[in-house]
């Protein structure tokens, strides 16, 4: 099944804007940090993806992620990290803690409708 | 009169087997040479075919290179119209710098980067943002202020042309001259990639003579707002307090 509904979490407007032009065959969610990105989840139960950056302030991406996948109610909604963090050990630990994929910013376009339509 | 007949029933035979297996012959004879024709016919049907094929294949492999570069095409100038967008998509000088950091870092691979700024056209350049400047071991960038000494900086503040590195003098990547009209009002210069972002492929400098063209203007107007925005303010809150006397 399609993801219809994407919750993009990221501190940076350019990546939202950039989303928005992208993914425009996706209804989106913004959320500029992990908190207001819990509080959407916990507003909207028809959220299907979650694109998450890991730096960011008050809440983390990492922070964010290990709350999703403990709470019974969210953690089969796939998580893909987009990050500036690109080192081997970065990658691991987002997948070990529950990530269905791992993105390197900067990213191609292709890489990441790829990935989407893959999940 | 049976043995008469017996004879000539005979020899009737032998006319008859014979002629039979001349018929016989001449279907053989027939029959191979439609199979010969037959054959030649499906043979110049087949390579036909294969010819088709072959052009189809090509075909699709140059529709293949078309799509890839199309696709390709398209997220450059996605990436340089979000840029653009969002560049002058506010009048805040704080927002037009984060901004201009989010170029860096999130389409460009900027790992550390630095934006100089001349204001009111003088010397020396101050540091207006920066980042990962601590593992920077030049000290060029010190206190928040530039003066000079890196070679491609330096050059790029001088005729306003980009300039990409490093090279026997510099370490830096890329050194990006700022304009507003004719005016070099300063550079943005990227002195580290993240490690997973090689090199500055061509699409990137797309970006670098985009920052060139719309970064300076963007924060050149920005300011002009917020200066004149704090003015007014200030000659309302003037008005207010003569008003009130």
């Amino acid at each position: 099944m399609q993801p219809r509904k994407i919750l993009v979490v990221d501190d940076s407007k350019l990546i939202h804007k950039m989303f928005e032009v992208l993914l425009r065959q996706y209804t989106l969610i913004h959320a500029h940090d992990g908190l207001e990105a819990l509080q959407c989840l916990g507003t909207d139960a028809s959220i299907d993806l979650i694109l998450l950056d890991i730096n960011m302030p008050r809440m983390s991406g990492l922070e964010f992620l290990q709350q999703v996948k403990s709470d019974a109610t969210l953690e089969s909604i796939p998580v893909v990290i987009i990050s500036t963090e690109g080192k081997e050990e970065d990658t691991l630990r987002g997948l070990e803690a529950g990530a269905s994929a791992y993105i390197k910013k900067p990213f191609g376009n292709q890489e990441l409708l790829n990935v989407i339509q893959s999940l | 009169m049976n043995s008469d007949y017996s004879t000539d029933s005979s020899a009737t035979d032998e006319t008859t087997f014979a002629a039979l297996q001349a018929t016989l012959d001449r279907a053989r004879a027939l029959s191979a040479q439609l199979q010969q024709q037959g054959g030649a016919r499906d043979s110049a049907r087949l390579q036909g075919l294969e010819t088709q094929l072959e052009a189809a294949e090509r075909d699709r492999e140059e529709l293949t290179e078309r799509l890839v570069e199309a696709e390709h095409q398209q997220g450059r100038l996605m990436n340089l119209y979000v840029a653009t967008y969002q560049l002058h998509a506010t009048l805040d000088p704080s927002e037009v710098q984060a901004t201009i950091a989010e170029i860096a870092v999130d389409l460009l691979g900027a790992e550390r980067f630095v934006l100089l700024l001349r204001v009111d056209g003088e010397e020396p350049l101050e540091v207006a943002l920066s980042k990962g400047l601590e593992e920077d071991n030049t000290s060029l960038y010190d206190g928040d202020q530039y003066t000079s000494g890196d070679p491609l900086v330096d050059a790029a503040l001088e005729d306003g042309i980009l300039r990409l590195g490093p090279d026997d003098f510099s370490e830096v990547i890329a050194a990006v001259p700022l304009r507003v009209q004719d005016a070099i009002v300063g550079a943005l210069v990227v002195l580290k990639l993240f490690d997973h972002k090689a090199i500055l492929r061509a699409e990137d400098r797309d970006l670098l003579d985009l920052l060139a063209a719309h970064a300076a203007s963007a924060l050149f107007a920005a300011r002009v707002y917020s200066n004149t925005d704090r003015k007014l303010r200030t000659l309302e809150s003037l008005v207010q307090l003569v008003r009130g006397t």
